[in-house]
């Protein structure tokens, strides 16, 4: 249970961890929109750079973030897998082919371009939630979203359901640990292979999960009450987000990074040897 | 009879969150036993017992269990016996209840060990007589719309139910008033009878004191001493080098015995004081 290592903060102290998170956030936004710009073997490569160096950067080890893969590798394998088997190319003779399967020399390469762009689809985010916490990213997408109270959007609200809901996470896992102990004492089956005697097995441990999570609502509602909690209105904060100068380097930077990208794909001035890498 | 040799472990191995929280503890618990635990709050004793039956796997070369010949540092342990041998009630036992009635509740354990329903019925009402609740009222009810004290009986019947050989219960009176306190001990001691062997995890040191034959002080994952009451709690040096509290009573004793007033300073149980005053004003049994 207490294997959820996606997402969990991974502390140390790196130039990602101290960046603004509404910064972070941006950079991440901006850094998806440019994968999908990726389109040649070399601007992948290239992206893939900067990720390393990010995650070099951030000091969390490697392996650890390389470990959120392991969430996504049936898409992966099923994913690249049909699109090498139905990627259809008519200017150019298949590799191999049964009945309704086709094998392409660039339905390869479409395949692993699909793959890698996948992979670096869910290390960035990775990257995100293993440098900042959980209060820091609710925080910086309050600050983002707050234009949008104009629209009489309650982002204040939002952010807080967010942050309650993130922060009750590991309670929530350790509740589930104490019960399913409890039951485990009691002689509960949860070790059993056959899988109905499992799902079985379950109902004892989600209804007392349940109940105690209604508790605990009904309890931290009373405790916000009891401190006259009423929302956003004349709220202040105690750790103002403030962006630093290497903020906005850091930013600029991965702007920078999306222009090359671009370039690589569009090649408006066509420049040849951008061309030449174009596979 | 359990006996521990040797046994450590560490939380989180290998990742920043890593911390050790046992640290080669050797203890050995007789069948008989009130064995009580006491340490400050993150000292290992939750860790400690829940090795006893198995929740914690031992780690590797990291000492052993053995409870009644059953080795739990062995690959493969036979879980069924284990557990139903070791009852163990949690803290706060009554977050654990899940059925819609508080026989059904009550039988799941037994039906678990693999007890047909009769005997498992017979065994609930057996534990909810026994438990002091009154079982036509209580059978048929749900357990979510009883108070937190018959809850808490109804979630220690749910182990007794189950006929344990050896008790395990971690800080069974945490969140009672005094007089379900007194209750909930005087229920332990009914247990006993059929239950030999009883060890008890507390803070309130005078439950301690009234009903432990011997008392394993831990302190930051290691095991201070084997002491029985007398010894631990009328030696100022023993409670000053394992950080330990005096039981309410006895420090009531020593205040008394300060001021004047002719009382034994190593009384431990509420009466051994009453007595000891009655003799210090010269009170006559009537």
């Amino acid at each position: 249970m207490r294997d959820v290592s996606m997402g969990q903060y991974y502390p140390a102290s790196s130039p990602v961890h101290r960046a603004d998170p509404r910064f972070k956030l941006i950079i991440l936004i901006l850094y998806l929109v440019t994968v999908f710009f990726c389109d040649s073997f070399f601007s992948f490569g290239f992206m893939t750079l900067f990720v390393l160096i990010t995650i070099l950067l951030s000091r969390v080890p490697i392996l650890k973030v390389l470990k959120s893969l392991r969430l996504i590798i049936i898409i992966l394998v099923f994913t690249t897998l049909l699109m090498m088997i139905f990627y259809s190319d008519t200017t150019s003779a298949p590799l191999a082919e049964w009945g309704i399967f086709h094998i392409y020399l660039n339905g390869i390469y479409a395949a692993i371009k699909l793959g890698w762009r996948l992979m670096l689809l869910v290390l960035m985010p990775t990257v995100l939630t293993l440098t900042s916490t959980p209060t820091e990213l609710c925080d910086g997408l309050e600050s983002l979203l707050s234009p949008l109270k104009v629209l009489h959007l309650p982002v204040h609200e939002l952010a807080l359901i967010m942050s309650i809901a993130l922060r009750l996470i590991p309670s929530l896992i350790e509740e589930t640990d104490k019960i399913v102990n409890a039951q485990r004492a009691r002689g509960a089956a949860f070790e059993s292979r056959n899988p109905f005697k499992k799902i079985k097995a379950m109902i004892p441990v989600l209804i007392p999960l349940f109940v105690s999570s209604f508790r605990r609502a009904d309890e931290l509602a009373d405790a916000m009450d009891s401190r006259c909690y009423r929302g956003a209105k004349g709220r202040t904060r105690m750790k103002k987000l403030k962006a630093k100068f290497s903020d906005f380097v850091a930013l600029l930077f991965w702007c920078a990074i999306t222009v090359c990208i671009l370039f690589l794909n569009y090649n408006w001035l066509g420049w040849a040897f951008i061309t030449a890498l174009s596979l | 009879m359990i006996e521990v040799k040797n046994l450590s472990f560490v939380y989180s191995p290998k990742t920043p969150f890593t911390t050790q929280a046992l640290f080669d503890i050797n203890l050995s618990i007789e069948t008989g036993d009130f064995f009580g635990i006491i340490g400050s709050t993150g000292a290992g004793k939750s860790t400690l017992v829940s090795h006893f039956n198995a929740l914690t796997k031992i780690q590797k070369n990291s000492g052993a269990v053995i409870v009644d010949e059953i080795d739990l540092s062995a690959k493969k342990i036979d879980l069924k016996k284990l557990r139903a041998k070791v009852g163990m009630v949690f803290q706060y036992p009554e977050h654990q209840l899940f059925a819609d009635t508080v026989l059904k509740d009550i039988m799941f354990g037994p039906k678990n060990l693999g007890i047909n329903n009769a005997e498992a019925e017979q065994r609930a009402r057996d534990a909810i007589a026994l438990v002091g609740l009154d079982c036509a009222e209580i059978a048929e009810r749900s357990p979510f719309e009883l108070s937190g004290g018959q809850k808490r009986r109804v979630a220690l019947a749910g182990v007794i139910a189950m006929h344990p050989e050896i008790l395990v219960l971690d800080e069974p009176t945490a969140g009672l008033d005094p007089k379900g306190k007194r209750e909930i001990m005087d229920l332990i001691l009914r247990i006993k009878a059929d239950c030999p062997t009883v060890v008890m995890i507390s803070h309130n040191m005078d439950e301690i004191a009234e009903y432990c034959n011997k008392i394993a002080v831990l302190r930051r994952g290691r095991v201070m001493g084997v002491f029985s009451p007398r010894e631990l709690f009328g030696s100022e040096e023993l409670l000053e080098s394992c950080g330990v509290e005096l039981p309410l009573v006895t420090e009531l004793a020593v205040k008394l015995n300060g001021l004047g007033v002719a009382v034994d300073k190593s009384v431990l149980t509420e009466n051994e004081l009453f007595e000891e005053i009655k003799k210090a004003v010269g009170v006559k049994n009537a």
